[in-house]
């Protein structure tokens, strides 16, 4: 049942692929995705009262100890919820477009990819997922990218594998650390644990953190998510913002932090130090931006920082909280990315200054657009707040200090959000403004938005069913 | 999850029906009534707002009557494991009085808007933002926990900014409402830490449960937390340093005017100090210098206004310093009089508002100046009764509202010593000056300056009798002083009770009223002995017109403030785009630089940094590692 969340995906684009010019690719892309989201939501079902773990299947022994497994908690689930509706919405947002067979297929590779990483319970089939994952973005932003694209496909591929070299050469490290201090081989995530001190785990602990770091992304490791955003299509956008900056969290969350409690514990300052300052300084280059793709990209880089912030606390509101708002940002930046790519459609542009006025002719592009903005600055009663005041309220126990640079990296948020928003909404169109190219939302755009708004509403004021999805799978793993 | 005792079986329906008809009425106005005829979209509101005035009425009879309270959990909001934060209500004297006030005079102005608005093409859109932000203001005076206050709290400041911003075609408009978000969020940091603080030490945020501990034991975080909540409180309540949204938010509609500056949105912040008074009060110089700020801000605001010539500038300025009235009042410890001139400027504040709003509304204007008007009392002899009764209450004059809650806080100023004295009689003077000299020059006269307002007409009476209504709550407000004491006393969350309002004392009567008649003569002179005066000196002193203009120079400093952090954020965007990203766009080029050798094994291709990477990478960690 677990194994074929990623296999109907995978099958789908091969599908989609052998059938390109005989079947429609995009209907066929779509039932794909809707079919997963589906299964993803009868998974609680599925598992009946036994709890989510009775789903876990193991292959045979392999050498070295390597076993294909899968395994579901609620984070995995949630996240599973996530790459699945992510996955519907961003195939709806191209929808107009008439593109290729490899693109649609791309996208069920992706998350094909991401669920397999969610979902596997060793490391070795972790490795190959994360790898995966890298190639159909690949694809999607060099050859569906704006006019910059082949620069920016290629700065996103080598950077994100500079960091897959480092967790590569940690995951290794891991294994034989294991191996030598109890005899056994084993890839199994829930088994793998380093030594408690020394400067050996303290590296290969770092190596896993730059390996995951340059996903979620942390500061100094950012600086090709920006460019990415800005050359991949819209749906590509979506899909980067809300699930693959996901991957890099849960790494630290599955594999990094259970295998070095210590030594994560040891240098939580330092850690700290860094989701604080992708906090700020996300924020302060956020607001220094003319491009809407840009803005919340670094916007992204903040937001990442609160989650990092929530789970080094390793409080149960901080875990939860921090984990709550990977689903957060995915749905809020997701929204974003999703109405920004509309207004690139229909103008073109992306620059602040392109756009003013729309308010007047589209009224609910600025009532959607607006509900994003505030969901994404943490208007308390969306969900934005509910995991941001979670995560410093668990660091807040802990590093009091570290709590304060997000409450600064809080009211930073409304700094670059809103001048934007006026600045395409509200604003006089200057000239060589794209404003009367822009059209009210459609039908289908707006059922989309309908559905990430009623998201939003429901995760802000009741949380509690997703928070303690959360809070019972963490707690066995960090507390 | 943990179980809670309480939840909504125990709630009785008055307090159920003040959150359900606001939500309700919000719901079929977006949903059914805007879609189909959005000319009606008032009508479930104005709906509301009647069972919402009822429901505040019948709940503080009860507690006026019977002593009753309620402070009850109302399940969870996030919860994770033990650790929990619940949604909650909290009905006591407090909460009770302002909350009447809130629905009396705010139910009174959406009636006042559906007159007033009743031509702008975005009646639909100005009515649900209204009404969302009374329902932000009903939460926010009846939460009984910290974090619940500041999910109203933020839900006021979002409402107010798309009320401030409502006509968005005005550049002025959309600049004074991010100024004004912006400048709240400044201060909301201080309530979010706060709320943080409160939460790390007590693992609860809890009014009733907080304070008796805070009273009992010691805690060394809360003087902190006590520093914290002052600094939000300065952004809502419009205090020096951050009053200066508010005078700007004047480019809202009128009616937003009267509901965010008068009655609700500005007063959340004394509110906030009111309700967290047993916590401030034991914090070690917190209270002089919450004195010390409201003094200044009333004084310094007081003198500005009477610089001002727009009307509703007047009126901001007025707002301001008498927010400062409130908070010198609550710095001098004195509760129950401070939150009785919330309750009582409630009243006149609402009332000058609406009459400024039906004189720029009689010139088919967004707002008037003095230059135009003058000599209105015989075309406007309505408004001028209303206008004429608050004015005489906000200056402080025997038997009006005003006079009897500014009384007791002058009482206070009067036990306090000199420099106490000083403020309250400069307050008196400055008031009574401002305000009379805006009576005098608009409906008497006119000056030979004034145009005089030559086409105005009396308001409509969907405007006038709103207006007439608040105007009887500023006549009789001051009777119900004794009640008020009654009530406040009701359901206060520590052991040790607070004042009652003080005993009427002759020689604070004599005071006040000396300040007001002083503060009015000033006023007679400028407006009738030499009536250019007010014309003349801004040309004879420009250096005064100009330090006036600026706020005595904050406006320029907050400008520069401004600026500055915009450069750090573009020297962020700078750095990042120079050093961090172009040391990795540099990294090819530097391997191509490296010679021959260099050159060749930048390729190009994918492949091959793949495999210097990983190669490149296993060295280093080994070599770390060893």
């Amino acid at each position: 049942m677990l194994s074929a969340i990623w296999a109907i995906p995978a099958a789908g684009g091969l599908l989609v692929l052998a059938a390109a010019g005989r079947w429609p690719a995009k209907r066929l892309a779509l039932a794909v995705a809707v079919c997963v989201f589906a299964l993803s939501l009868a998974l609680p079902w599925a598992a009946g009262p036994e709890g989510l773990s009775s789903l876990a299947q193991a292959g045979p022994l392999w050498a070295y100890g390597i076993r294909y497994s899968v395994g579901l908690d609620g984070l995995s689930l949630v996240l599973v919820w996530l790459t699945a509706f992510l996955t519907v919405v961003s195939l709806l947002s191209a929808w107009k477009q008439e593109l290729s067979a490899g693109f649609w297929a791309s996208f069920l590779f992706l998350e094909a990819a991401c669920l397999g990483v969610f979902l596997v319970r060793d490391l070795f089939f972790f490795y190959i997922f994360w790898e995966a994952v890298l190639v159909p973005m690949f694809f999607i932003i060099g050859l569906w990218g704006s006019e910059n694209r082949r620069h920016a496909a290629m700065k996103f591929f080598l950077f994100t594998f500079f960091g897959s070299v480092f967790l590569l050469l940690g995951i290794l490290a891991l294994v034989t650390m294991h191996h030598s201090a109890t005899g056994l081989w084993t890839w199994d995530m829930a088994v793998l644990r380093g030594p408690s001190s020394g400067r050996a785990a303290v590296v290969v602990f770092l190596a896993l953190v730059v390996g995951f770091g340059v996903k979620i992304p942390l500061f100094p490791l950012h600086t090709w998510l920006p460019d990415a955003h800005t050359e991949a299509p819209a749906a590509g956008s979506i899909m980067l913002a809300g699930v693959l900056l996901k991957l890099g969290v849960y790494g630290l969350l599955r594999v990094a932090l259970p295998a070095f409690p210590e030594v994560s514990w040891s240098l939580l300052p330092w850690l700290g130090l860094i989701a604080a300052i992708n906090m700020i300084y996300g924020a302060l280059c956020s607001m220094a931006q003319g491009d809407l793709k840009r803005l919340v990209a670094y916007s992204s880089v903040a937001h990442l920082g609160f989650c990092v912030m929530g789970i080094l606390s390793r409080t149960p509101e901080g875990l939860a909280g921090g984990s709550l708002q990977l689903l957060n940002h995915g749905l809020s930046t997701g929204a974003l990315f999703l109405l920004v790519g509309c207004l690139y459609e229909r103008g073109h542009k992306r620059g602040l200054s392109d756009f003013g006025g729309l308010f007047a002719k589209a009224p609910w592009f600025t009532f959607f657009f607006g509900v994003a903005v505030f969901a994404s600055i943490g208007l308390p009663g969306l969900n934005g707040f509910v995991g941001e005041f979670m995560s410093l309220a668990g660091m807040a126990r802990v590093l009091p200090i570290l709590a304060i640079a997000g409450v600064v990296g809080v009211t930073l948020a409304a700094g670059y959000a809103l001048p934007a928003y006026q600045a395409v909404f509200w604003a006089d169109p200057g000239p060589g403004s794209v404003s009367a190219k822009v059209t009210e939302l459609d039908w289908r755009e707006k059922s989309l938005m309908w559905t990430l708004t009623l998201l939003m509403l429901w995760i802000g004021l009741f949380p509690g069913t997703l928070l303690s999805l959360l809070d019972s799978s963490l707690r066995g793993l960090l507390l | 999850m943990q179980r809670i005792p309480g939840g909504f079986a125990f709630l009785p329906w008055p307090v159920i029906l003040l959150f359900a008809a606001p939500v309700a009425a919000l719901l079929v106005s977006f949903f059914i009534v805007r879609p189909a005829r959005p000319r009606w979209t008032h009508v479930p509101i104005l709906a509301s707002c009647a069972v919402i005035a009822a429901c505040a009425i019948w709940i503080l009879s009860l507690v006026l009557f019977q002593n009753w309270g309620l402070d009850l959990p109302l399940g969870g909001w996030m919860v994770a494991g033990d650790w929990l934060v619940s949604y909650g209500v909290r009905v006591d004297g407090l909460s009770a009085s302002v909350l009447a006030m809130v629905s009396i005079v705010g139910g009174l102005i959406h009636v006042y808007a559906s007159g007033y608005m009743a031509e702008d093409p975005g009646f639909a859109r100005f009515f649900l933002a209204f009404h969302l932000f009374f329902l932000a203001m009903i939460g926010l005076l009846l939460s009984n926990s910290y974090i619940q206050l500041y999910l109203f709290w933020e839900l006021v400041g979002f409402a107010s900014y798309l009320l401030i911003g409502f006509w968005w075609q005005k550049k002025t408009a959309r600049r004074a409402a991010l100024q004004a978000i912006l400048t709240n969020r400044l201060g909301d940091f201080g309530l979010f830490l706060a709320a943080l603080i409160l939460l790390a030490v007590f693992h609860n945020t809890r009014f009733a449960l907080i304070f008796p501990a805070i009273v009992n034991g010691h805690y060394a975080l809360v003087s902190l937390v006590g520093f914290l909540l002052f600094w939000a409180a300065t952004a809502k309540s419009a205090q020096f340093p951050l009053y200066f949204w508010l005078p700007d938010a004047m480019e809202g509609p009128t009616p937003v005017s009267a509901l965010m500056h008068a009655a609700t949105m500005v007063t959340a912040g004394v509110f906030l100090l009111a309700r967290s008074w047993p916590l401030i009060s034991t914090v070690p110089v917190l209270p002089d210098l919450i004195a010390v700020v409201g003094a200044f801000t009333a004084i310094a605001a007081g003198i500005v206004a009477c610089a001002k010539k727009d009307l509703k500038r007047i009126l901001a300025y007025s707002t301001v310093s008498h927010l400062g009235i409130m908070v010198f009042g609550l710095g001098l410890g004195e509760v129950a009089p401070a939150v009785y001139h919330l309750i009582t400027h409630g009243f006149f504040k609402a009332v000058l508002f609406l009459c400024a709003g039906n004189i720029a509304h009689g010139l088919h204007q967004p707002t008037a100046d003095l230059d135009q008007v003058g000599g209105l009392r015989k075309k406007m002899p309505f408004t001028f009764v209303c206008f004429t009764v608050a004015a005489l209450s906000l200056g402080g004059i025997w038997p009006f509202a005003g006079y009897f809650s500014k009384d007791a806080i002058l009482d206070a100023a009067l036990h306090r010593g000199p420099w106490a004295i000083v403020a309250g009689v400069l307050i008196g003077v400055t008031s009574a000056l401002y305000i009379f000299r805006m009576l005098f020059l608009t409906f008497f006269g006119p000056s030979p300056r004034q145009k005089g307002g030559e086409h105005i007409h009396e308001a409509e009476p969907v405007m006038a009798v709103p207006v007439g209504f608040i105007t009887l709550g500023t006549l009789l407000g001051g009777l119900l002083g004794h009640s008020f004491s009654t009530v406040i006393k009701s359901g206060w969350p520590v052991a040790q009770p607070i004042a009652a309002l003080p005993e009427f004392s002759w020689s604070t009567f004599a005071v006040g009223m000396s300040a007001a008649a002083v503060g009015a003569g000033i006023a007679w002179v400028i407006a009738f002995v030499n009536p250019s005066f007010d014309w003349e000196w801004r040309t004879k002193y420009p250096a005064l017109e100009s330090a006036l203009n600026s706020d005595f120079g904050w406006k320029p400093f907050v400008r520069l403030a401004t600026a500055g952090v915009v450069a750090l954020a573009n020297a962020a965007g700078f750095f990042d785009h120079a050093v961090v990203d172009g040391a990795v766009e540099g990294a090819p080029r530097v391997a191509g630089a490296a010679g021959e050798q260099g050159r060749r094994l930048a390729t190009g291709r994918i492949n091959d940094y793949v495999w210097w990477m990983l190669a490149g990478a296993a060295v280093l960690l080994l070599a770390v590692m060893r």
